[in-house]
């Protein structure tokens, strides 16, 4: 288990890079890499070499997350003044924009089936999901306001929701806010289940293990990658390393191994067996906001590869075997 | 018909065959194709079949005769032997001879075996194969049979060569490749025989065989998801397959054990509920089977150590039975299904009483049906159950060294533990299990040196054992390590084996060592309270560590728990424990916020007189909450009267906490009489020195002198200087200031001081840029954002001190200039450098990403937007952007806040929106938000704003009475900001609103006196203001004499020279004064010179004039710097006229000075400037002249 650097782009971006998701291969061409900047620009690169293939431009803010359809075929971006542009990869046309309220939309991702694109809704304290028919919003799954807490505290919206994921069956959806928890739903039932405690601070990043529905990885601004079991409720690992915020992570296919991105600058390889960093890459000279794994399939195509996006507008990319 | 006509056709093929025989009776071959037409003819009449046959077998033997070279008579004829006329000799004959003429004939190679195999002859069966298959490398059926016959034989490698081979005949046989696959898992190649087993499942899904050993293959590898899932696919095939049931029932039992090591005990518990089920129903399909009920005694068990004590949601109040039931009933429950385990282990038992390791099982089970019962063992001498039964393993199989162990774990005695480990290594001195056994036994006895050498071995041995590694961390007297590795080798403990005893461990030494709040604690205690609810440590621990992660509410029902659980499990109470145990509640409540119960909590401690030092600041400080001021102060007096007493630790928090009380409470000057009664020696410690100097900032008389530098001297690390350097800075700006205005030079003066010593320290710097953003002169606004150092890996600011963000957005917004990022749009005259491509705007972008709940972050955005867009000319795209992040940032609850510092950013939104709307056209937008923002509770000085706009807005609409209204209330209102009252002047003068000499000019010189080092600018600016009144009249006299004195008063500011260059031009044309030429001349090359960009026009002014005054080559050197001034997609057709008179001259062959753009013909610059501007009738005719 370990990362191999392949080839890296400096200045890849004008400004800092903040998002990346790899592009599933379609019959026609293999996966692509989708980065998002602070220079309002989307851009696609062909690996291994990491050629530019388009330069999607439109956005008037920083763009803060992208996502990739699991056919490959269209893809969506968001910005921090909240429009989410959903467009076609190939051709870069636009299928559909989808408004809200600035800070009501942070990271996105779509389901594993593609039929819904869930969005963390930010200040909204909701995961916002909608329909990728007919890109209307079907449901809001609103985290419950604790009993006690009083509406005005510290501006109410200590529930900011940062990050979002999908269980690999569809059934679950996880997210993550700024106090530190991690709340689950039911989404066949559009139902709130149970917090998941013990960060304490933002959590930034979460993915569910590919093998297995019930394990969730995230990653908080408290330094920590912490396992949970997301149905039982409980804590069952934390990883200790990073010496400052963690601000992306994600699961290799074979779920054996977790990348995280930090910004210690750092990109660290986890083997979940030992549960212990294996490796850290320290090529990035700026904190390193997303780390993306390349997901199975498409022609030939065997060898894993792991995409880092850094504040130092440079791209990475490594073999992962 | 068609029988009939295949019938005519058949009988007309016999007729030739026969014939073609008849007339060549010597062709074996044709003698072969008859007897093959008459052996496949098919008939209804067996007899008349068989009859055929015959005929056929005639003619087979005299083909053979005839040709004895040809293997496929013979084969027919081993055919007609073994079938029809039974003579199995005759047939074996035949297909030998079939075989030898052709080892690849696979029918007769495969009938041949099938004859030798019903005879029993498996040698002469394999020869018959191997002869076959060394003689053609094609002879697969001869490979496939040898593979069959060796696997048979266990011969596993052989086999695998010749199933290899035969595969290749036959890839698409499932039978081969599970028979291929059987031979790699018997030879120990896993990986190779799940892929061929994975091949067989590809082939054929039904194949149950193949499903069972690849799940038992995946179970050993410990991939027991995969496994799982192969045996449930078989027993959908097959749902009575007893094995795939035993196999999915092992399997989800790996993996719950897999999951109960990480801690997952919900997800455990779930997994073993299925196993159980699974077990039970294969103990009814096969109820004789020991090891199903061996196995069903292994999942029970581990339900019963795996199952959690569910904590519900045990509100504030605590039902004591409730809780003490609930843990009563999960006992219950672990112990019932232990109980069957052991039962379960018994059946097992008897059914194979010879198997040893089923005794050490029901041992086990009943030690833990023992422990979970709290029998008491009540007599000593006699032997326990659990002893007994890993006797009788031991008696079965003596030399079993884990047995011994076994013995060794569940015995009571202490020395019969010791013999059982003892014996247990002397079978095998590396058993480190028993060397932990022993480890611990010692540690009980207080033999420390054994100890440690016992789990020093049994480290060594196998280091992935949870025990020594925890027995190590208890060590801490014995050897002394530091807390901090205690603590590492307490962790790696438990995340080898979450025990609760462990992970209890693991928060106490991290309480020591500092680590509370870390997540590898929190993950083990709330995993400890799961398993040890009855333990009030437990709580305890979980409470404390909730509370260092400042979740009160859950520490203080922790806590609460942790009480219940003392009074109903502990057998003796400890007065101390239940002290500690208040104490943490009324600590944490008052964390809370809940002074009520911290009081109540603190009176219980007093009445039973616990309460100590730290007791007594709780108390003091939720008295003082609920408003109990009095009785608060007496407390602290008790505390203070305490403090001679106290280590020097707490006697320090002890002081410092009596020192913000009184000040607090009594207020400043009592505080500080009580600090000068008190002795002096109290104040020797830097948290204490923090404390008296905030004070002493405060305090206008310096009483605290001498205490305050006394303490000043235990400041120790650089940090600490750092921090009271910011003090003292900001004491100075209380204390030398005005009665208005804060001492912001003498707090910056300091600051700069300081920040030479200590360069690299961040809080200094920030402090320093922000009182440089807050002293309101212009120029220190643009060196705040230099001082300040964006550093990507800062870590969160804490309260109260501004980010390096706010101050770099604040100070962008503060110049105009220093936001800009290009200057396509505009020509800032701004003389102060400032840092080009900071990016303001992308570095609020990051700080909002970064933190994207920070209302800041966001408000400095949208001001500095705004920036952007006013230096744009409010293109449609931004003045969106704004709005909508806008439209949120007003929402914001925050807002509803009635502190200055609120309503003012409020303020200055709402003007925001206001502005927008009015450049968007939108009137009523605009009047309703800067009317709105006329409402807020503000002083007057800032409402003034709001009315200006006010003011604007209605001039937009045309509104003059309204116009008017406004105009008035801000008059009435008045501000302190020089630049209102000079847009009040501007309006004024626009619409008439007032004619005599104006209030506002009035109110401007007393405002822009108060400025003392920025009047004679403002003073200037107000002149420069009236010299464009004077232009708009058509006054140019006028004009000149303010703009004069405008000039006369700001030596700095370019535009004012340029104006009045521009107006000395104009009065030169019109009164053909050469004075005012020279005049225009002075200042233009002024305006020229102090500008640090060069400012368009300036230069071709001055151009101008110079040729006035006929000098030809100043005249071109000053077109030529125009030409620069201008960003090349900005150029004024005009300009490109200039530039063809210029071509012109250097055409007529004067000096030479196509400096600009050389080879440019007069005529192409004349077209670009048509080009530029087609509408100009002047340029065509240039153009018209030069054509000529």
């Amino acid at each position: 288990m370990k990362l191999a650097g392949l080839k890296s782009i400096e200045n890849a971006h004008d400004e800092s890079v903040w998002a990346a998701a790899w592009v599933p291969a379609t019959e026609s061409r293999p996966a692509l890499l989708l980065t998002g900047s602070l220079d309002e620009t989307v851009k696609l690169w062909k690996p291994d070499e990491l050629v530019l293939q388009q330069n999607n431009t439109g956005h008037c803010l920083g763009v803060v997350a992208v996502a990739a359809h699991p056919s490959g075929i269209i893809a969506a971006s968001a910005s921090l003044d909240s429009f989410v542009r959903v467009f076609d990869v190939d051709t870069n046309a636009t299928i559909a924009t989808l408004e809200a309220p600035p800070s009501e939309v942070w990271q996105m991702q779509f389901d594993p089936k593609g039929s819904i694109l869930a969005v963390a809704g930010g200040s909204s304290a909701s995961i916002k999901l909608w329909d990728t028919a007919t890109w209307k919003l079907i449901d809001t799954l609103a985290i419950p306001r604790p009993e006690s807490s009083k509406p005005t505290d510290r501006g109410g919206n200590k529930k900011f929701v940062l990050s979002v994921a999908w269980s690999p069956d569809g059934r679950r959806l996880a997210c993550g806010s700024m106090d530190g928890t991690i709340s689950i739903f039911d989404v066949n039932r559009a139902k709130f289940l149970h917090h998941l405690e013990g960060h304490y601070m933002p959590v930034r990043s979460l993915v569910y293990s590919p093998v297995d529905p019930r394990v969730l990885f995230s990653a908080s601004d408290d330094s920590h990658v912490h396992m949970y079991d997301a149905e039982g409720k409980s804590l069952i690992g934390a990883m200790s390393g990073h010496a400052s915020w963690v601000l992306s992570v994600d699961v290799s296919p074979d779920g054996a191994a977790i990348a995280t991105g930090s910004s210690d600058k750092t990109v660290r390889l986890w083997d979940l067996n030992m549960r212990a960093a294996v490796q850290t890459m320290s090529n990035h000279a700026d904190q390193v906001w997303g780390v993306a794994f390349r997901p199975p399939g498409g022609a030939g195509v065997r060898a894993g590869r792991l995409a880092s996006v850094s504040d130092d507008k440079s791209i990475s990319l490594y073999d992962y075997s | 018909m068609e029988a009939q006509e295949e019938e005519g056709k058949n009988d007309h093929v016999l007729r030739k065959l026969q014939e073609s025989v008849d007339s060549n009776p010597d062709d074996a071959s044709l003698h072969f194709n008859l007897g093959v037409f008459l052996w496949e003819k098919e008939e209804q009449e067996e007899e008349e079949e068989q009859e055929w046959k015959e005929k056929a077998a005639e003619h087979f033997v005299r083909s053979a005769k005839l040709n004895p070279q040809n293997g496929d008579a013979f084969r027919y004829l081993g055919h007609y032997y073994a079938r029809v006329s039974v003579d199995t000799q005759r047939a074996f004959k035949c297909y030998q001879r079939s075989v030898t003429l052709n080892p690849n004939d696979s029918d007769s190679g495969e009938a041949l075996c099938d004859l030798l195999d019903q005879g029993g002859k498996e040698t002469l069966e394999i020869g018959v194969c191997r002869e076959a298959s060394e003689k053609s490398p094609r002879a697969f059926w001869a490979f496939r049979r040898l593979g069959y016959l060796k696997l048979h034989q266990n011969k596993w490698s052989e086999a695998v060569q010749s199933l290899q081979h035969a595969i290749r005949g036959y890839p698409s046989c499932a039978d081969l490749w599970e028979a291929l696959g059987l031979a790699y898992q018997r030879l120990g190649m896993f990986t190779a025989a799940i892929k061929s087993y994975g091949r067989v499942i590809e082939l054929e899904d039904s194949r149950i065989f193949a499903l069972v050993e690849s799940g038992n293959i995946f179970l050993m590898l410990g991939s027991f998801r995969k496994g799982i899932e192969q045996f449930r696919q078989a027993l959908e095939i097959s749902p009575k397959s007893v094995s795939a049931h035993y196999g999915l029932a092992s399997g989800l039992l790996s993996l719950s054990k897999e999951c109960t090591n990480l801690g997952a005990f919900r997800w455990g518990t779930s997994l073993l509920e299925e196993a159980s089920k699974v077990a039970k129903s294969t103990t009814c399909l096969a109820g004789n089977v020991s090891c199903i009920w061996k196995l069903h005694g292994d999942i029970q068990l581990a339900y019963a150590k795996c199952l959690p004590w569910l904590e519900e949601n045990w509100n504030l109040e605590i039902d004591e039975e409730a809780f003490s039931n609930s843990i009563l009933n999960w006992k219950r429950s672990c112990c019932l299904s232990a109980i069957s385990a052991n039962y379960s282990y018994q059946r097992a038992l008897h059914l194979a009483p010879w198997q040893a390791n089923i005794y050490t099982d029901i041992a086990i089970s009943s030690d833990l049906i023992c422990s979970l019962k709290e029998d008491d063992k009540h007599n000593p001498n006699s032997w326990q159950l659990p002893e007994k039964m890993s006797l009788g393993g031991l008696l079965l199989e003596g030399d079993n060294n884990e047995f011994w162990v076994t013995l060794g774990f569940v015995s009571d005695h202490n020395a019969l533990k010791q013999h059982a480990c003892i014996r247990g290594l002397q079978l095998d001195v590396s058993l480190a299990v028993a060397w932990a056994c022993l480890g611990k036994l010692y540690r009980k006895e207080g033999e420390k040196q054994l100890a440690r050498q016992a789990f020093d071995s049994a480290r060594s041995i196998d280091p992935s054992l949870a025990l020594p590694w925890a027995g190590m961390s208890a060590d801490t007297h014995a050897r002394d390590p530091t807390t901090d590795e205690a603590y590492e080798s307490c962790l790696r403990a438990v995340q080898i084996l979450p025990v609760a005893e462990f992970q209890i461990g693991l928060a106490k030494l991290a309480l020591l060592s500092g680590h509370l709040s870390s997540s590898q604690v929190f993950g083990a205690i709330q995993q400890a309270v799961q398993h040890a609810p009855y333990y009030p440590e437990s709580h305890n621990l979980n409470g404390l560590v909730c509370e260092a992660r400042c979740d009160y509410q859950s520490a203080v029902a922790s806590y609460r728990l942790a009480r219940c659980a003392i009074n109903t499990f502990s057998g003796s109470i400890l007065k101390s424990h239940l002290r500690d145990i208040s104490f943490n509640i009324a600590r944490s409540l008052s964390k809370a916020g809940n002074a009520l119960d911290a009081v109540q909590e603190c009176e219980d401690l007093k009445k039973e007189g616990l309460l100590d030092a730290q007791g007594l600041q709780i108390y003091a400080i939720s008295l003082w909450q609920i408003g109990e001021n009095d009785i608060a102060l007496s407390v602290a007096r008790d505390l203070a009267a305490s403090v001679s007493a106290m280590e020097q630790a707490s006697r320090a928090a002890s002081v410092s906490f009596i020192c913000k009380f009184l000040y607090k409470i009594s207020g400043q000057e009592s505080a500080i009489i009580s600090i000068l009664k008190m002795p002096k020696e109290l104040f020797q410690n830097s948290k204490i020195s923090f404390v008296v100097s905030a004070i002493h900032a405060l305090d206008e008389s310096n009483k605290l002198e001498s205490v305050v530098s006394s303490s000043r001297c235990f400041l120790a690390s650089n940090e600490e200087i750092a921090r009271m350097h910011c003090l003292v800075a900001l004491g100075k700006l209380v204390k030398q200031g005005s009665e208005h205005c804060l001492g912001f030079e003498n707090g910056v003066h300091h600051l700069r001081k300081a920040l030479h010593m200590f360069p690299n320290s961040v809080l200094i710097r920030n402090l320093l840029g922000y009182l440089l953003l807050s002293s309101q002169e212009g120029e220190d606004a643009h060196s705040a954002s230099r001082c300040c150092i964006v550093d990507p890996s800062h870590s969160p600011n804490k309260e109260g001190s501004k980010s390096v963000f706010e101050i770099l957005g604040a100070g962008a917004v503060a110049c105009f200039a220093s936001s800009m990022s290009n200057k396509k749009f505009s020509f800032p005259t701004c003389r102060y450098p400032c840092m080009s491509g900071l990016g303001a705007i992308q570095q609020l972008q990051k700080w909002l990403h970064r933190e994207p709940w920070n209302h800041n972050a966001r408000y400095l955005l949208i001001l500095n937007f705004l920036q952007k867009a006013r230096e744009e000319r409010f293109p449609r795209h931004l003045c969106t952007i704004i709005e909508r992040l806008n439209f949120v940032a007003i929402s914001n609850q925050l807002y509803l806040k009635k502190d200055t510092c609120c309503q003012y950013q409020k303020f200055q939104l709402l003007l925001c929106a206001s502005e927008i709307s009015l450049q968007g056209g939108d009137h009523l937008g605009c009047v309703n938000h800067a009317e709105n923002a006329s409402t807020l509770l503000l002083p007057d000085c800032y409402l003034f704003f709001a009315h200006l706009q006010l003011c604007r807005a209605y001039v937009a609409k045309d509104d003059f009475k309204n116009l008017r209204k406004e105009y008035i209330k801000c008059l009435e209102l008045k501000t302190d900001y020089c630049i209102g009252w000079l847009c009040l002047k501007f309006m004024d003068s626009h619409h008439e609103l007032q004619n005599e000499l104006s209030i506002s000019e009035l109110n401007f010189k007393e405002c822009s006196k108060e400025r003392k080092s920025s009047c004679d600018k403002w003073m200037a600016l107000f002149d420069l203001l009236q010299g464009l009144i004077s232009v708009q009249n058509q006054d140019f006299l006028r004009a000149e004499e303010f703009l004069a004195q405008a000039c006369s008063l700001s030596d700095t500011e370019s535009c004012i020279f340029l104006c009045h260059g521009v107006i000395c031009m104009e009065l030169a044309r019109q009164q053909c004064d050469s004075q005012y030429l020279s005049h225009a001349i002075k200042s233009l090359m002024k305006a020229q010179e102090i500008s640090l960009i060069p400012l368009p026009f300036v230069s071709t002014l001055l151009a101008q004039a110079e040729a006035s005054r006929g000098s030809k080559a100043k005249w071109e050197k000053n077109l030529c710097l125009e030409w620069f001034s201008w960003p090349p997609e900005l150029r004024p057709a005009e300009l490109f006229l200039q530039m063809h008179l210029l071509a012109r001259h250097s055409n007529s062959g004067s000096e030479s000075s196509s400096c600009v753009e050389p080879y440019q013909s007069q005529q192409r610059w004349v077209l670009r400037a048509i080009h530029l501007n087609p509408s100009c009738l002047r340029y065509w005719k240039v153009l018209q002249r030069l054509m000529q």
